[in-house]
């Protein structure tokens, strides 16, 4: 049905070609773009977004969408600073700091996800509705005391420091991912999303538990949003409500120029990755090319338009209507 | 067969209906080791119902069920499958974007090995499909994508599916293969046919199809139903086609209630499709229907009328021949245009085509044709109301009230209602309609099958693809039957001649 031409563009052959491509444009306009700086600056600036990517994936697979990333990030990130060494109080929980931020972001996906299941409501509004609860949750937290910063030059450091010849930050969000590979090919739960995002009626039908499922992968979103909130937050060295601020615009598309139809039961966690790398690259690049940074926007906007219509190309239907 | 070894299936007077409809009616049947039992009937015939009640998606009202000997209450699809039957669905269920081992696997979750503390584990995912489709003798990788394998490779995985039933030791599965041969091409049929063959070393097969050649040349025996009941069953030795014709089809003659349509004068016809082709669905199709007469359509389920009609109301590209519509020669032909020209079409899935099940009969009425309400560009909603509500007077619309949200009438009400959108075109030249009394009971239909000789007489073209021979007798003015996507005759009613059903039966299989 589907000619190899178009596999192989969809595939992650195609993907792997387009960054090469840009990587070789990108080392001609500036000879700086290939120094291991620059890399270990790429690396550190796709951490955040390749850890949402994980559960944003799961979740597309299946059919469904996550936009409260956002709102997640900006409540765990909030609730970890104000729970670590920072310049506001002195409560430090240490590690419990990033258990309750995570819990939060758990449970924010876990309500994403019983709403979504149980009452049936499309996922679009849903989490719509649970990125601005998050977003409330943090302007909250941040109330109208002085801004909290990290004290603990430790904490602050940690991302950017290198093992390995490697940021910690991507250290972390390689940890993810693998997590993410091996739950999406080894469990049952990772086949189940693919096989909901292929035909929930055969999955019901076959005796899966599909809501179970469906929960599952928003409660799983919902504590990778609230990690990439506290590694962004560590990043920056202080919170923000904001700190998740245009996530959403890099993983969304990272996830469908990989192929991960917005329909489900396609693309791969893998995929995914490298539909990260491709727009951080990007980024990264036209900055360092000297676009001026009035255009930046418009010109990554465009290039997006561009990569999305090459990969949509062989799988534009009529009558298809996504979800 | 009075051995000491228990029938493979028992039935006794099984019993299920719907309504004031037995679907299944006082089925007895017995099916022993290695059998391969041929149920045939025309639709609505209770073999659907019958299927689901041994597949454990329906329970029977009435009766005792027995599988290889011990009492069979299935509550769900999973029981029926633990206790050895296999079921081979009409639609496919296979997730396409999965590899062929693990659509076996995701059937047979249950089995231990497959995965070990929550994680899969492929080897043995693969070594057991390899094993099942060896079993059953098929070639398939299986790491295949099942998106990427024709669909008569897609019925071998559902097969092997099925065979992983586990009725127990020295017990025989069931596999049940629910019309397998309807979409699928000649040799592709070979193939299923050399694989049922291998089925009987070690399962008994109950296959359904309405193709009575394979029937005959698979089946061990055959059972036909009519009605719900089961009207004949014996050993496919010496029985011929026309047998199984008299058991499929009631002999009483059909009452005719509509008076014919005089042959046409040397008017336009209203609708002409000149060697229209659909690659995969019909081939050659040419007719013409003249204004003020009724088309009929007979075929099985797999005859392409259903898509030859869709073609014709733009619904689908033709691969090859001409259509013309009020003598017009047609091109780039789209619904857009069709609607414009005055076609209307009832589709079968009224609840998925043909109407919006959360609006009220107002706005679906006036989905179509909304010239009455408009002033100027905008909608009245006073004058939608006021068309909405002389519809639903006109055709008797119970509850009689047009505010309420379409899907909570009943089916025969809703299909008045489509009807009536259609019907409230200001120049409706061809009405068509597929299966447009499905569903619906004596009352409704007779409602229903009113507004269409009215809308004839009015000067419109009917195109019907009817439920039963005998709805198409008592409506079409012509018949053309068609057989895997050929017109395979045509007879013309106004003439006044008598037609037989086992007639139409004959030129249909």
């Amino acid at each position: 049905m589907q000619s190899i031409l178009s596999r192989s563009i969809k595939g992650p052959i195609g993907l792997i070609v387009s960054i090469l491509v840009l990587i070789v444009i990108f080392s001609i306009l500036n000879p700086r773009f290939g120094s291991i700086e620059n890399l270990q600056n790429v690396l550190y600036q796709a951490s955040v977004p390749l850890i949402v990517v994980v559960g944003a994936t799961l979740v597309i697979q299946m059919g469904s969408i996550d936009l409260s990333v956002e709102g997640v990030m900006g409540a765990s990130g909030m609730a970890w600073i104000l729970l670590s060494p920072n310049t506001r109080h002195a409560l430090d929980l240490g590690p419990w700091a990033w258990v309750i931020a995570i819990g939060l972001g758990l449970g924010l996906g876990l309500l994403s996800g019983l709403v979504h299941a149980k009452l049936k409501v499309p996922s679009f509004v849903v989490t719509l509705g649970t990125w601005y609860v998050g977003l409330g949750i943090a302007i909250l937290l941040y109330g109208n005391g002085m801004l909290p910063s990290l004290t603990s030059e430790a904490l602050a450091r940690w991302p950017s420091r290198l093992s390995l010849g490697l940021p910690n930050s991507f250290w972390l969000a390689a940890v993810v991912i693998l997590g993410g590979i091996l739950a999406s090919n080894y469990t049952g739960f990772g086949r189940g999303v693919l096989a909901v995002g292929n035909n929930e009626t055969i999955a019901r039908g076959g005796g899966m538990a599909v809501d179970r499922i469906k929960i599952a992968a928003f409660t799983v979103a919902g504590c990778l949003s609230g990690l990439a909130g506290i590694l962004a937050t560590m990043q920056l060295g202080s919170g923000s409500p904001d700190i998740g601020f245009g996530q959403l615009f890099t993983v969304i598309p990272a996830a469908v120029i990989a192929g991960t139809a917005l329909g489900g039961g396609e693309g791969g966690v893998l995929r995914s990755i490298l539909g990260v790398f491709l727009l951080i690259i990007l980024n990264n690049g036209l900055v360092l090319a000297g676009v001026d940074p009035d255009f930046q926007s418009g010109v990554f906007g465009a290039i997006l338009i561009v990569a999305i219509v090459a990969v949509a190309w062989p799988t534009r239907g009529a009558l298809k209507v996504a979800k | 067969m009075t051995s000491a070894i228990p029938p493979v299936l028992k039935l006794t007077n099984v019993s299920r209906s719907f309504g004031k409809v037995k679907a299944v009616n006082n089925v007895s049947l017995t099916i022993a080791r290695g059998e391969v039992i041929g149920l045939t009937g025309e639709n609505g015939a209770g073999k659907s119902t019958l299927l689901k009640i041994l597949a454990g998606i329906e329970r029977p009202d009435e009766g005792t069920m027995e599988i290889n000997g011990k009492p069979a209450n299935f509550r769900s699809p999973n029981d029926a499958f633990r206790a050895g039957v296999g079921v081979v669905h009409q639609e496919q269920s296979l997730f396409t974007n999965l590899s062929v081992a693990e659509n076996i696997a995701l059937q047979n979750q249950d089995r231990s090995g497959l995965s070990r503390f929550g994680i899969r584990n492929w080897g043995e995912i693969n070594r057991n499909a390899s094993a099942v489709l060896d079993k059953i003798g098929v070639k398939l990788s299986p790491r295949a994508r099942v998106g990427d394998l024709s669909f008569v490779d897609r019925q071998m995985v559902e097969i092997a599916r099925a065979v992983c039933v586990e009725p127990g030791k020295d017990a025989t599965p069931l596999i049940i293969l629910d019309e397998p041969t309807a979409v699928l091409e000649q040799a592709e049929v070979e193939v299923l046919e050399r694989e049922i063959r291998k089925l009987r070393r070690f399962a008994s097969v109950i296959f359904v199809s309405h193709r009575l050649d394979e029937v005959l040349r698979i089946c061990d025996r055959v059972v036909v139903m009519r009605h719900g009941s089961l009207t004949s069953d014996r050993s496919t030795e010496g029985v011929t086609k026309q047998d199984l014709f008299k058991a499929m089809v009631d002999d009483a003659p059909v009452a005719v209630t509509r008076a014919r349509a005089a042959t046409p004068a040397q008017s336009t016809p209203a609708i002409e499709a000149r060697g229209l082709t659909v690659n995969g669905k019909f081939r050659d199709i040419s007719f013409a229907v003249h204004p003020g007469r009724i088309t009929a359509l007979v075929g099985t389920n797999g005859s392409g009328r259903g898509a030859l009609m869709r073609t014709l109301f733009g619904a689908g590209k033709p691969d090859a021949g001409t259509l013309l519509v009020n003598g017009q020669e047609v091109s780039n032909w789209s619904i857009r245009k069709a609607v414009a020209a005055g076609l209307a079409y009832v589709p079968a899935e009224r609840k998925v085509e043909g109407m919006i099940g959360g609006y009220s009969g107002t706005r679906n009425i006036a989905m179509v044709h909304r010239q009455t309400a408009m002033v100027g560009p905008l909608l009245h909603p006073g004058r939608m109301a006021r068309t909405a509500q002389t519809w639903f007077d006109r055709l008797d619309v119970n509850p009689n009230d047009i505010t309420q949200p379409l899907d909570q009438f009943s089916g025969g009400n809703q299909q008045k209602v489509v009807l009536a959108k259609w019907l409230n075109s200001p120049d409706l030249r061809v009405l068509m309609l597929d299966h447009p009394l499905r569903g619906l009971d004596v009352g409704v239909s007779q409602a229903v099958n009113a507004q269409i000789r009215e809308a004839c007489k009015n000067g419109t073209a009917v195109v019907l693809i009817p439920d039963t021979i005998e709805e198409a007798l008592d409506m079409a003015d012509e018949i053309l039957v068609l057989r895997d996507g050929q017109i395979s005759a045509r007879h013309d009613l106004s003439s006044g001649s008598d037609l037989a059903i086992k007639e139409i039966v004959a030129e249909m299989i």
